[in-house]
């Protein structure tokens, strides 16, 4: 299937050099949507791909409504697909700023263009808001990931491994010939401070699956924070990022969070022992189990700050911040609209933690979170949820550890012409962990 | 007329003048614009097979500060009126206020005074039905909203400029309960092009 996307993007090769390219950037976005609706129409012999005119004039002239799309495609499929319009955009030389519009652009023209349903607000914002936050990581991670000094097999396995994350990257990166071509890795590459770490164990839950009973079930967990508030001064959205990803063996992918830094400020000097940082972060939130789902785009502004201990790397940190929920979304008994079982509206939180670290790896963290979402498509209804969790993870040796992790979900759900309705759920995690960690000052 | 062309005369200059030097973007430091102009308002819900549309007058209030050379950041809180909207049968005596209140980014591309705006934040819409000659049925809902436009800041002095914007305002606000009748998921598209004042 990439056979024809690569064609489509080589007639809009021009040259090789890395310099802002918006006209490009447009055009392989439209090439997307042209590529995927053609796939659609002619592959899959989907009939709402099937639009033309009639259906464009249509769709322009009676404008936005919203959708009936499963969870997991409203809120995890769109912001991915978003992330390519993103990336056709941070692949051609643009910066985030810049690549915005163009995550805008192309939602927007495949809701109007690219099919004869009419032009669905959710996934306008949800294609574009998380087209960006997940493409702006993904195209990050994917320039770590590749080494524009490495030569040989390890550079195709490296970049064959980013491909998943930033495929349109790794198409332009083909057709330059820069799968090959050595030289200089862009600043992206180098995260300064990071932690990786990857853990897989067990999961249990009283109430995920059915509502008594405990469920068990296999889990992966993967966090990454690149680069440290700590570490580094605030130059460029997404210069810090933090991002976990648990793939449950009852459903595949359960979570997917991350927010990343679009802009930060010290609040007293960057060298003190006690430090207090501001920072307002793009979020994304996907929660995807059973009993319960939810997700949205937010921005947050809040303050970490960091008091460090002793001279080996020790320090205990805090985070207290509070978010606009610009779109969320979330299950609940009665929610939807025709076959969607769920609500879109926005809404306002907070979130806290507390972490006992070492060289920037957390071995010890209490937090919580509480979001409220006013429904604005789906039941009348307002809908509160709180997550809250303790995570210990314990060194055995060679960056393996122990980590046990619980966490409580709770939402409440009111609504105006139903009873009150609400849910809770307990989770364990046990999890073998392996830790990799950079860290600077 | 005389003032009318003397102030257009004046512009032209300033335009021609402001031509041969770099230019930054007009909004610097803090800034605050104010203004006024005409707008057309399409409504889709839920389950609704057309759309019901209207035009009104529009007004606007953004505040900010700057980001860099060529961006600015700002809040701005947006309202449309409508008195002949047509939820009931005597649409004439129906009213429809839609308003936003966002944060925004305003990008200025190159060195004149073009830019790009984009914004998200909260909306909220009331509609009122007349039930008597004193009394009305009046609906609200709240949600959120996102903006979108473009204009172009033609600076007067250095503390002064004119403002023509266009935009459009998606907004979200629920359902709508009126007698008689219940909209569902409403979504309020707006169109506007208006005339702002700028100051710095």
């Amino acid at each position: 299937m990439t056979a024809p996307l690569v064609a489509a993007l080589l007639l809009f090769q021009i040259d090789t050099a890395p310099r802002p390219r918006p006209i490009m950037a447009i055009g392989q976005t439209i090439a997307i949507n042209t590529f995927v609706n053609r796939v659609d129409a002619w592959a899959f012999g989907q009939t709402w791909a099937r639009s033309g005119t009639r259906a464009w004039g249509r769709n322009l002239r009676l404008g936005w409504e919203w959708d009936e799309d499963a969870f997991p495609t409203n809120m995890f499929a769109h912001p991915y697909h978003g992330g390519l319009y993103f990336n056709a955009g941070r692949s051609n030389g643009l910066g985030y700023f810049e690549s915005v519009p163009i995550a805008f652009f192309g939602s927007w023209s495949w809701e109007n263009f690219g099919e004869t349903y009419r032009p669905s607000l959710n996934d306008w914002f949800m294609t574009s808001f998380g087209g960006i936050a997940l493409g702006e990581m993904f195209h990050r991670i994917g320039a770590t990931i590749r080494d524009n000094r490495a030569r040989g097999r390890s550079r195709t396995m490296r970049e064959l491994a980013a491909l998943p994350m930033d495929p349109i990257g790794g198409l332009n990166r083909l057709v330059r010939g820069q799968w090959n071509a050595r030289g200089p890795n862009p600043p992206e590459h180098d995260p300064g401070a990071y932690v990786l770490r990857v853990g897989a164990g067990i999961r249990l839950a009283k109430g995920l699956v059915s509502d008594s009973g405990i469920a068990r079930m296999g889990a992966i967990v993967v966090d990454l924070l690149y680069g440290d508030q700590f570490a580094q001064e605030y130059h460029s959205p997404f210069d810090v990022f933090g991002v976990r990803l648990m793939l449950s063996s009852n459903g595949g992918i359960s979570v997917l969070r991350g927010s990343g830094r679009l802009y930060g400020k010290n609040l007293n000097r960057s060298t003190a022992r006690i430090r207090h940082v501001l920072a307002v972060n793009q979020r994304y939130d996907y929660y995807k189990n059973p009993s319960q789902s939810a997700g949205g785009q937010s921005v947050e502004i809040g303050i970490n700050s960091r008091w460090r201990f002793g001279s080996k790397g020790y320090g205990l940190r805090t985070a207290l911040f509070f978010d606009f929920v610009m779109l969320g979304a979330i299950d609940a008994p009665g929610t939807g609209l025709g076959e969607r079982t769920y609500d879109f509206g926005p809404g306002g939180g907070s979130r806290w933690e507390l972490a006992l670290e070492r060289n920037g790896a957390r071995f010890f963290r209490i937090l919580g979170q509480a979001e409220f979402l006013h429904t604005v498509s789906g039941a009348s209804a307002d809908h509160i949820i709180d997550v809250s969790g303790i995570e210990l993870t314990l060194p055995l040796a060679k960056g393996f550890g122990i980590s046990g992790q619980t966490y409580v979900f709770n939402r409440d759900s009111r609504y105006s012409d139903a009873p009150r309705a609400r849910r809770d759920y307990h989770e364990g995690r046990v999890l073998l962990v392996w830790t990799r960690a950079g860290f600077g000052p | 007329m005389r003032s009318a062309l003397c102030v257009i005369a004046a512009m032209l200059c300033h335009t021609g003048l402001a031509a041969q030097r770099p230019m930054r973007p007009h909004r610097a430091g803090l800034w605050g614009e104010l203004g006024f102009g005409a707008g057309h308002v399409r409504v889709a819900c839920s389950g609704c097979t057309n759309v019901v549309s209207a035009d009104g007058p529009t007004s606007y209030f953004r505040i900010g500060g700057t980001v860099s050379d060529h961006v600015v950041i700002g809040f701005e809180a947006f309202s449309q009126l409508n008195k002949a909207f047509h939820f009931s049968l005597d649409a004439s005596k129906s009213t429809a206020e839609t308003a936003t209140a966002a944060v925004i980014i305003m990008w200025y591309p190159g060195r004149t005074g073009l830019f790009f705006k984009g914004g998200v934040g909260a909306a909220g819409g009331q509609y009122s039905i007349p039930r008597s000659a004193t009394q009305a049925d009046t609906s609200s809902g709240a949600g959120m909203g996102l903006t979108f436009g473009a204009g172009w800041d033609w600076a007067i002095s250095r503390k002064f400029a004119v403002t023509a914007n266009v935009a459009t305002y998606v907004v979200a606000v629920g359902d709508i309960v009126l007698p008689g009748q219940r909209v569902d998921d409403v979504i309020a598209t707006m169109y506007q092009a208006s005339i702002g004042f700028t100051f710095r």
